[in-house]
């Protein structure tokens, strides 16, 4: 009985719709790759999206930042002007009662009046009394001149000392100078130093103090070198100082340099840092030159010296106008950094122009790397290099070494999906064969996807049967011609197909071969001018070397030789 | 009444007197943190760093010899650290021929080892590799945090991590 049933059973059906779902997955197969292809392509493009976006984004970013920063910059100096204004007036007077004592214009009378009239309008102020003191040092009246004098250094010693060390120097009266000049020193700790000794060692080396006071001077900063040397560290800690003063010297490479390395190499980065790090040579060798080529003016004569430091000590070195003034650098580096915050912040960190204390190597550091916001002088900037030179030359040889030892050995390429690896460009053969053999690769596959789809096959078929069919029905002729040209045309479509796909690979082949030979032109270049730029790190070497600290305290307004120990 | 002993009476303890010979008689001041690093700063003598830069001057098969002495030279450069104190290799710019990159000495493993263009040095010495190629250094001592690159005159250049 159940032998019976199985040979009557059909299964010609279930196997035709067995088939006819095979092939139906088949198609399905097709389709979810073609689409898969389409979701690959849109990825690409909307990665590319992104980046433009995010890079319209950080542009807009930077731009608003600039523009804050201008207008928080007027508000501060309107704030600082507010505040402080009137301290203005006292630094003015000072340095005009000093003028008008020289050419005796002025009564002694109008100079004691208006003196007492700022020490009403500057309360807490460590000039007001200053000045008042000054004027009555000028009527002879002592009393009043010590009164004056115990309150200004109650307020503030150290810039009363040096204030008073500055103008009797101004008088010629070397003793009392002297005097204040050592009160100063005996106030300072090398480890924390006050901000205003700027005024002092600019004085010093450009010889205002006398030769007495120079020596002794030298003599001062010889031992707190020594001092803290002794220090476990300290010289590392120079090392790591001047490597930080250094580096903030970086030069940015420009966006049109290397363009093609730019944007097909993944190592890109590592070789603009390296690039970068060697043309930091020059510049470093450069800088230093610079300073040492200019010619140390000296102002007429020690009256005028000594004015241009008191203008400085009073202007620039007041605590209480510290937050504004660091505010203000800041947002002045932010503007010169074109909105880079990050950046703005780093500079202004590596600075530390505007702390309240420093210890003396931070502040040869800051005269010689930063001398406008140190308000170090040429001379001053002379004596500080030289002073600093072994622990520059360190600092100069271990970021050479840091950036040879950093340069990418290897520079991959990535051009249109394809990978390759080039040390100097001379690969070039082997990476077109790569290249050429990738992209064949590429257009086989995706030439193996174009085949003809099922309705084709189908009205090839169809045609077949009606053309048998047609002998019995003509008009079923109609219907097979119908078929057959069905079939034709998906036939020839495909070729057309085929053919697009060879010609759009063609064009992709050559485009990648362009790019892959300009490529290399660039490596080849890039290795070229990294070994120039690297050779110049000799040039900041034998230039430390060629200079002494004994050379550059400068003397201009006596004609005693420096001693220096 | 028992008298009060008289010090260092006692004569039952034991002197040792046994010198050990492994043990250098002079005293040995340990350098750590940064007194290390200072004393890894200090320029190399001419007679350490003749020796270095000679390391494949015994052909590519290097008789062990050679190595003790070049270990003898380090222990000479640096009396007064500890061995675990010494670089852990030093690789440097190899002369045999063109096909030759660099060579290591392996202060662990006593071992010379000349590297052909393309071959992969072990990745501890390996750090030191591209500066070792640059003519500016004559070898370089790979440690365990640094890298200390000596030139000709003997100065040393430090590179971090």
């Amino acid at each position: 009985m159940s032998e019976r049933v199985i040979h009557t059973a059909d299964l010609s059906r279930l196997e035709n719709n067995i088939n006819t779902l095979n092939d139906n997955i088949g198609v399905v197969s097709d389709q979810v790759n073609h689409v898969n292809a389409e979701v690959h392509e849109a990825r690409a493009t909307l990665e590319n999206l992104i980046a433009e976006f995010q890079e319209f984004v950080r542009k807009d970013q930077l731009e608003k930042n600039v523009q804050l920063s201008e207008t928080r910059l007027v508000k501060v100096r309107q704030e600082l002007e507010t505040n402080f204004g009137h301290y203005g007036d006292v630094r003015r007077r000072v340095t005009g009662i000093l003028q008008a004592v020289d050419v005796s214009l002025v009564k002694k009378e109008t100079i004691a009046n208006s003196s007492e009239e700022q020490m009403l309008s500057a309360p807490r102020y460590w000039l007001a009394p200053c000045l008042i003191a000054l004027s009555a040092w000028l009527n002879d009246n002592e009393e009043l001149a010590e009164k004056a004098m115990r309150e200004a250094i109650r307020r503030n010693d150290e810039k009363t000392s040096l204030f008073f060390a500055l103008v009797t120097r101004r008088g010629a009266r070397y003793k009392s100078s002297r005097e204040w000049l050592d009160r100063y020193f005996g106030l300072q700790d090398p480890h924390n130093l006050e901000r205003e000794i700027v005024i002092l060692i600019d004085g010093f080396t450009n010889g205002i103090f006398g030769p007495d006071a120079r020596a002794k001077t030298g003599k001062k900063i010889s031992a707190w070198i020594d001092e803290l040397s002794q220090k476990t560290g300290f010289v590392e800690e120079q090392h790591e100082q001047w490597k930080t003063a250094l580096e903030s010297r970086l030069p940015k490479l420009d966006d049109e340099s290397y363009p093609f390395l730019r944007k097909y190499s993944p190592t890109w980065s590592g070789l603009q840092s390296s690039l970068e790090g060697a043309k930091l040579h020059k510049i470093i060798g450069e800088y230093f030159n610079d300073i040492f080529q200019k010619e140390v003016s000296p102002a007429k004569n020690i009256a005028f010296a000594v004015d241009a430091l008191l203008d400085t000590l009073v202007s620039k070195f007041d605590e209480e106008e510290l937050p504004l003034r660091s505010e203000e650098r800041l947002l002045s580096l932010t503007i010169q950094e074109n909105g880079d915050k990050s950046r703005a912040q780093q500079l202004f960190d590596n600075e530390k122009t505007t702390e309240k204390r420093v210890s003396f190597t931070q502040l040869l550091t800051n005269f010689a790397m930063h001398p406008d916001m140190s308000n170090a002088s040429i001379a001053t900037q002379k004596f500080s290099i030289a002073l600093s030179k072994d622990w520059i030359k360190t600092a100069h040889d271990d970021i050479t070494a840091e950036n040879r030892a950093g340069i990418p050995l290897q520079v991959d390429l990535s051009i249109n999906q394809w990978q390759g690896k080039t040390e100097d460009g001379s690969n070039e053969g082997e990476l077109t064969g790569s290249l050429e053999t990738y992209m064949v690769n590429r257009c086989d596959e995706a030439l193996s996807k174009v085949k003809l789809d099922l309705k084709h096959w189908a009205a090839l078929a169809g045609g077949v049967v009606f053309t048998f069919l047609g002998f019995g029905t003509t008009f079923l002729f109609v219907l097979a011609a119908f078929c057959f040209i069905y079939f034709y045309l998906g036939k020839k479509n495909l070729q057309t197909r085929k053919d697009s796909i060879i010609a759009e690979f063609d064009n992709l082949l050559s485009n990648s071969r362009e790019i892959l030979r300009a490529c290399l032109a660039e490596v080849v270049d890039y290795r070229k001018e990294y070994k120039e730029e690297d050779e110049n790190a000799v040039i900041v070497t034998e230039f430390l070397e060629s200079i002494s600290p004994e050379q550059y305290s400068f003397s201009s307004f006596d004609t005693a030789r420096a001693v220096v120990k | 009444m028992r008298r009060r002993p008289l010090l260092n009476t006692q004569t039952n303890s034991k002197v040792n007197v046994k010198v050990d010979s492994s043990v250098e008689t002079r005293t040995m001041v340990e350098y750590t943190g940064l007194s290390l690093d200072k004393r890894l700063r200090q320029k190399r003598s001419h007679t350490y760093v003749e020796a270095m830069a000679k390391l494949d001057a015994g052909g590519v098969q290097c008789k062990h010899g050679e190595v003790a002495q070049l270990i003898q030279e380090i222990k000479n450069e640096f009396p007064d650290l500890q061995p675990y104190q010494f670089p852990i290799g030093i690789i440097a710019k190899c002369y045999l021929g063109n096909e030759y990159d660099v060579h290591t000495l392996d202060t662990k493993l006593d071992i010379i080892r000349h590297y052909k263009k393309g071959e992969g040095v072990p990745t501890e010495l390996a750090r030191g590799k591209s500066l070792a190629l640059h003519p500016g250094y004559e070898f370089i001592e790979v440690y365990t945090d640094t890298l200390r690159a000596v030139n000709l005159r003997g100065d040393v250049s430090i590179i971090k991590g």
